[in-house]
């Protein structure tokens, strides 16, 4: 270029404008023009030909200088052609190697992308479960409490479950779904609790009476052991102690033989859900309906012992459980209602065990009714129950034991007696006759050396009657034991019960004894003999009473008159009456067979043969029945002088008979001697001398005054003390005379005769008087 | 007054103690049996009406107390009697070797034509018996009297018995009133009651003291 610069110099202008055409690449018209305005245009021509040629020439020595570097260049440019294709290759495979590779990196890093993904879900997951968790678990909890049937804790796990955990977890549908599930199972818990409920007092219903069972011989158990409790119960005493050991196991209480939990929960559960009015309604209203279906006693209660046994139970069991529902049920009960209750139980238990005790008759059946009224009592009054009214039922079933036992021992009377052969007990030896001193108390004489046969004066009711009486006194204890009765009271109340018994039971016996036909005389002596000697150990049956009842004894005091000897006396008065009842049955018999011929002319000189035989009879009667107690034989004895006397009096009286001839009262006044002659024998002894003789007085004098026809003597001292006549009634006498007037008749034909018509007048005249006395 | 039967007879029963006397009686007397033994005191007596060929005739008939005890009182009786039972047990050999002692007594105290019969009474115990009906019979013959073997028990021929005595009674009485041609008071044949043959009778000796 510096060359170009130095043509251009050198050639001046034209330099120039070439320089300024090379300088610049366009805008070349300023200059084309300058060269076309100087015309100079050929010069220039030949200049741009010259500059031209010297380019040629530049580039033509240019190239010959370049050329050899331009061949190496290629050369050069070859090789490294190769080069560069050999790089490219490397290059490729190590693009491809590269590629390989980082295929795999990307893999993982996807897969390790996608697992970082994960693992973040994972980790939302868990938090989320995290939170659903107590929900879930809450609610298998509470799924379990329902089917374990713990309804309480279920219901506050509920509680737990819809307020602490449902509200974290309300974004879940589950979670509406439990909200709403919530109230049924409340109504759930509710419904299982009262199903309990009926469970329960089901339950109780029938476990009650079992409960009765046990709370009864607690109260036995503890009576038995209680040191307050007389030793009259050793006995018993030593029998339990056994018996308590085997109890160990049921050795609870009774309350505790039941599960009362239910009863707690469902009312927990009824507190939890608001509702203890209503629970509380609906277990007294059930109670109640319990009640008045324990109270109602079988129909057939008064046929065992057992059936009492259930109803007494199963009623002491309920009232348990109610103390026991009052005692630990929160209010469930109240005191009042439970008093109320009560009241009205009681009421009907004493009803009921009235009507049916009434109906029995067996006396064993009453103690144990007793003894079950008296447990159960005691029972109810160790929990707290008011038991007076039932107190007053035991009364009330002592006056029926009472009764029971003595119809009971009526039967044994009547058996003894039935039995009896009213003969005085015979013994062959010592064995015997010990035996019969074992079994009764006779202080008599007894011979120092017996010989035997030996024969007591009694026959053999009397020890069987003596044992009879203690084991009735027996039975009559029985029923007072436990009763806590004072000794006054037992004392007196055996007394009064065996008073009963003798005066009452035994004397009806031997009433309906005398009735029989069958008996006689001697048999009415024996009972008399006997009754004496039951009398006598009445002091021993005193004494046995006392021993027993630890009461004084009544012999040293007042009762003794009254008490003592009232017992046998009944029996024994009416044995005495009997005695002359059956004499003079046996007297009418005789009576019956008088034959007077009252229109007698002349007396046969002896007694008319029924009078003989009465005399004969009695004689021999009075002087078999050896061993009938002498004021025994003067009453009968005395009774049959009256009666005899009375009987022919009342002949001569008989309106049926008008005629009285006076052979046929002289043959009555023989009779009459006869008989007088009895009375002064002294048949009997003990009477007073004159005594029978007063019972023929009347007929006597009546007699002496018609066979002496002593008319003026009777007018003269008539109603005077010291009348001969003094007994001879005018009435009596005008019927008489009336008879002997009628008999007089007959003999129509002496009335011819003066001396007759005499004594007829006199007649009149007596009869005359005698009409006036009477009028008076 | 009218009378109620047209005799009376006095029966006596005699006989051991145990062999029956009292329920022979009762049975006649009541148609019926008591099995306890009940050991007859003294004297006792029942009355039965009984009809006899158109007749009344009460018969009053005393039980006698076998024992020995007793034995003064009831001879005492002997003497009043019309027909006597001699009573033993056929079931007792001894009650019926006593029944010889028996009519020994009845010789003594008795009066002469006393009606005697005699009975084996317990004849239902077949099984028990130690004195055959034979023999029974062998000793009525010897005596001259009737023999029935009864029982009281089993009521087999009680009536029998008291009806053939009292028939044997009525028959020697009729005759007797027949032979009796004169009789001697006016109301006299009335009282047949009355022993026809005993004017004094022991009971009316006392009357007469």
């Amino acid at each position: 270029m510096d060359r170009l610069v130095k043509d251009h110099n050198e050639k001046s202008q034209y330099d120039l404008y070439l320089q300024e055409i090379e300088g610049i690449d366009d805008y070349w018209g300023p200059t084309f023009r300058a060269v076309f305005d100087n015309n100079e245009h050929v010069e220039f021509k030949e200049k741009v030909e010259e500059r031209i040629k010297h380019h040629d020439r530049d580039i033509e020595r240019l190239c010959n200088v370049y050329y050899q570097g331009f061949i190496e260049s290629v050369r050069e440019l070859l090789e490294v052609k190769s080069q560069s294709k050999n790089l490219n290759n490397q290059v490729v495979a190590i693009d491809k190697h590269l590629q390989t590779t980082s295929q795999a990196i990307s893999k993982s890093g996807a897969e390790l992308l996608k697992a970082r993904k994960v693992q973040s879900n994972i980790a939302v997951v868990i938090a989320q479960l995290n939170l659903c968790l107590p929900v879930f678990l809450t609610y298998s909890k509470l799924q379990k409490q329902i089917s374990d049937k713990r309804y309480y804790p279920a219901l506050k796990t509920l509680e737990e479950l819809e307020h602490q955990h449902l509200p974290h977890v309300s974004n879940y549908r589950f979670s509406n779904q439990l909200r709403e599930k919530i109230p049924k199972y409340r109504d759930k818990i509710e419904a299982a609790s009262m199903s309990d409920l009926k469970d329960f007092l089901e339950n109780i219903r029938k476990f009650s009476p079992k409960i009765g069972e046990v709370a009864t011989r607690h109260t036995s158990e503890q009576l038995a052991t209680d040191p307050t409790v007389i030793g009259r119960k050793k006995k018993r005493n030593l029998t339990n102690q056994d018996s308590t050991t085997n109890f160990s196991e049921e050795d609870l209480s009774a309350q505790e033989l039941i599960d009362f939990s239910p009863i707690y929960r469902g009312l927990h559960i009824a507190h939890a859900l608001g509702k203890v009015s209503n629970f509380e309604a609906y277990y007294r209203a059930e109670r109640t309906k319990q009640a008045r279906l324990v109270l109602q006693p079988p129909t057939n209660m008064h046929e065992s012992e057992e059936s009492y046994r259930n109803y007494i139970y199963a009623v002491l069991g309920f009232f348990i459980l109610e103390d026991h529902v009052l005692n630990t049920g929160r209010g469930l009960i109240t005191k009042a209602f439970l008093e109320d209750m009560w009241s009205m139980a009681l009421s009907k238990i004493t009803t009921a065990l009235q009507t049916h005790s009434a109906y029995c008759t067996d006396a064993t059946l009453i103690l144990r009714i007793k003894d079950l009224i008296m447990l159960f009592c005691t029972t109810l009054r160790n929990y707290g129950y008011s038991v007076k009214p039932l107190w007053e039922l035991v009364r009330e079933l002592r006056d029926h034991y009472t009764e029971v036992l003595m119809q009971r021992w009526v039967q044994v009377f009547r058996e003894i007696l039935s039995k009896e052969d009213y003969q005085p007990i015979e013994v062959h030896n010592q064995e015997e006759f010990e035996h019969v001193l074992l079994t009764f108390p006779w202080d008599g004489d007894l011979p120092d050396d017996v010989t035997f046969p030996y024969s007591f004066p009694f026959s053999r009711m009397v020890p069987k009657i003596y044992q009879q009486v203690k084991e009735f006194i027996y039975a009559c204890l029985k029923f007072s034991e436990d009763l806590n009765l004072s000794q006054v009271e037992v004392d007196e109340m055996i007394r009064k019960s065996m008073n009963l018994l003798l005066t009452r039971s035994f004397s009806g016996c031997l009433s309906s004894i005398f009735r029989s036909p069958h008996v006689g005389l001697q048999e009415i002596t024996q009972i008399i003999v006997d009754t004496g000697y039951l009398e006598d150990a009445n002091v021993y049956l005193d004494q046995f009473i006392s021993n027993i009842t630890g009461e004084e004894s009544r012999g040293a005091t007042v009762g003794t008159i009254q008490g003592q000897y009232g017992m046998f006396r009944v029996a024994r008065e009416d044995a005495v009456r009997q005695i002359s009842e059956k004499l003079r049955q046996k007297l009418n018999e005789f009576l019956e067979l008088e034959t007077y011929d009252w229109t007698l002319v002349e007396p046969k000189g002896h007694a008319s043969s029924f009078i003989s035989d009465i005399i004969a009879f009695l004689q021999t009667t009075f002087h078999s029945f050896t061993h009938l107690p002498p004021e025994v034989a003067q009453v009968a004895c005395r009774s049959a002088c009256e009666h005899i006397a009375k009987s022919m009096f009342a002949m001569l009286m008989n309106t049926e008979i008008r005629q009285i001839s006076m052979g046929a009262l002289n043959q009555l006044n023989l009779d009459l001697l006869q008989c007088e002659q009895f009375a002064a024998s002294e048949p009997v002894k003990g009477l007073q001398q004159d005594e029978l003789l007063a019972y023929f007085a009347k007929l006597r004098e009546l007699l002496d005054l018609f066979i002496t026809w002593d008319w003026p003597t009777y007018f003269h001292d008539y109603a005077q003390e010291t009348s001969k006549y003094k007994k001879v009634q005018p009435d009596i006498a005008i019927v008489l005379l009336e008879k002997l007037k009628e008999g007089d008749r007959k003999n129509i034909f002496t009335v011819l005769n003066k001396n007759e018509r005499d004594k007829k007048k006199l007649l009149e005249t007596v009869l005359k008087q005698l009409k006036q006395l009477s009028v008076k | 007054m009218a009378k109620t039967y047209d005799y009376l007879f006095k029966l006596l029963l005699i006989g051991d103690s145990g062999v029956g006397k009292t329920c022979v009686l009762f049975r006649f007397s009541e148609d019926a049996f008591n099995t306890t033994f009940i050991s007859t005191i003294g004297i006792d007596f029942k009355i039965r009406t009984i009809d006899l060929d158109g007749k009344k005739i009460k018969l009053q008939i005393w039980d006698t107390a076998g024992q020995e005890r007793f034995r003064t009182i009831t001879t005492a009786y002997y003497r009043g009697a019309m027909g006597i039972m001699l009573v033993y047990d056929i079931t007792n050999e001894k009650s019926f070797e006593n029944i010889k002692n028996w009519i020994r007594n009845i010789e003594e105290n008795a009066s002469a034509d006393v009606e005697k019969m005699l009975l084996g009474n317990k004849c239902e115990l077949e099984e028990k018996r130690q004195v055959s009906r034979e023999r029974g019979e062998q000793l009525a013959i010897e005596y001259g009297i009737k023999f029935i073997e009864t029982s009281a028990k089993a009521s087999i021929r009680v009536e029998e018995a008291f009806f053939t005595l009292a028939r044997d009674i009525k028959t020697k009485m009729e005759k007797k009133l027949k032979e009796a041609s004169n009789p001697p008071k006016g109301g006299h044949q009335l009282r047949a009651s009355e022993p026809q043959k005993k004017p004094t009778s022991w009971l009316s000796r006392c009357t007469l003291l």
